[in-house]
């Protein structure tokens, strides 16, 4: 089934002992940001825009909590100072839960292609940021080892979902 | 009116015990002047116009403990947005200084829009106590207030600088976080994520 269900991914950052998520949710992402939203232990926070996001999360982790970020490739690209300068440079493990707008419609050859789709993974890679793709219930894994894989390596990592989480 | 920013940093640092001081841009160079602390925190070159959002995130993080950011109003307008944020957000403990020069400091002094008027853009931005502080004395006068009183608190203080600045010289970013988790009592073996 495509797309990762919201309440397993909730359960599994919960598990996980995330306690903040920062986010500028996309369409793909309403339902796990509405099931954040009703988990009482994690504290969500909605900025205005996705560089201030990073920023918030990182005075976050600074301080003792162990914030997630989720936010859309598009909000990634405009985050680029931030993310620079608030986890790749100070070494801020700070786990990125990203859309790939884009994705399903590139993948069924649909056009004109998104060009937020194209550019996506090159950007991850630029920045050298490890990430996994998250397809459906079968990765939520990739969660877990994004997670352990940035505070092992002191450096912010990526998961990209390509589908909109399901309820 | 204004104030020498030396002499702000001067009252401030001569009042301050044990908050946060997160500051960027030219305040780095001359807040060095006046404190040396483990809670000192030197936010250049973190990303440009956020060094509020950071000290949002760390007084959310830390309620028992003040959090002081001094930045610039042109890294203010690269982030007008956060005013918005901090509106939603901002606990008890936050206390924003904006340091007033209508200009791009670092970088030449370049003037920006001179019709901006900040006091008006953080109360619409939702911002609760907000404030405009003239001169040296009223600032000595309303410090130990802001330093105690529940904020959050966004305070617009007209600044000029006539010291000559200190040259950049600083530590890397990961020692600078390194230290200040360190000074916080965060053990960052148990609470990277």
């Amino acid at each position: 089934m495509r797309g990762a269900s919201a309440a397993q991914t909730v359960s599994l950052v919960k598990a996980l002992g995330f306690t903040d998520v920062v986010s500028i949710p996309d369409g793909e992402s309403r339902h796990l940001y509405q099931a954040l939203l009703d988990e009482p232990t994690i504290q969500l926070y909605l900025p205005t825009r996705e560089g201030e996001g990073i920023a918030l999360a990182a005075g976050l982790w600074a301080g003792g909590r162990k914030p997630f970020v989720l936010l859309q490739n598009t909000g990634l690209m405009e985050a680029g100072d931030a993310l620079r300068g608030c986890g790749v440079g100070p070494s801020i493990p700070l786990l990125l839960l990203v859309g790939w707008r884009g994705y399903p419609g590139a993948l069924a050859g649909a056009l004109p292609i998104d060009s937020a789709y194209p550019y996506t993974e090159p950007l991850l890679e630029a920045w050298g940021l490890p990430y996994r793709r998250l397809m459906g219930d079968d990765d939520l894994g990739v969660i877990e080892e994004m997670a352990a894989l940035a505070a092992e390596s002191s450096k912010p990592a990526a998961v990209l979902y390509g589908y909109g989480f399901r309820p | 009116m204004s104030m020498e920013r030396l002499d702000l940093f001067r009252a401030l640092a001569a009042r301050r015990t044990d908050e946060i001081v997160v500051t960027t841009m030219t305040a780095t160079l001359q807040w060095p002047l006046v404190s040396s602390h483990p809670l000192d925190f030197d936010f250049l070159a973190f990303g440009m116009g956020h060094a509020a959002d950071f000290g949002l995130g760390l007084a959310l993080a830390r309620p028992e403990r003040k959090v002081i950011v001094l930045k610039g109003d042109g890294g203010l307008l690269m982030s007008l947005g956060s005013l918005v944020t901090m509106g939603r957000y901002g606990p008890p403990n936050l206390l924003v200084l904006l340091l007033e020069n209508r200009s791009y400091e670092m970088t030449g002094g370049q003037v920006f829009a001179p019709a901006v008027e900040f006091v008006t853009i953080a109360r619409g931005a939702g911002v609760d106590n907000v404030e405009r502080i003239e001169d040296l004395s009223g600032f000595e006068a309303e410090l130990a207030r802001l330093l105690t009183e529940p904020g959050p608190h966004f305070v617009v203080l007209p600044v000029t600088n006539t010291e000559p600045l200190p040259s950049v010289s600083h530590t890397d970013h990961p020692t600078r976080v390194t230290n200040l988790r360190r000074a916080l009592g965060v053990d960052s073996d148990a609470e990277e994520a």
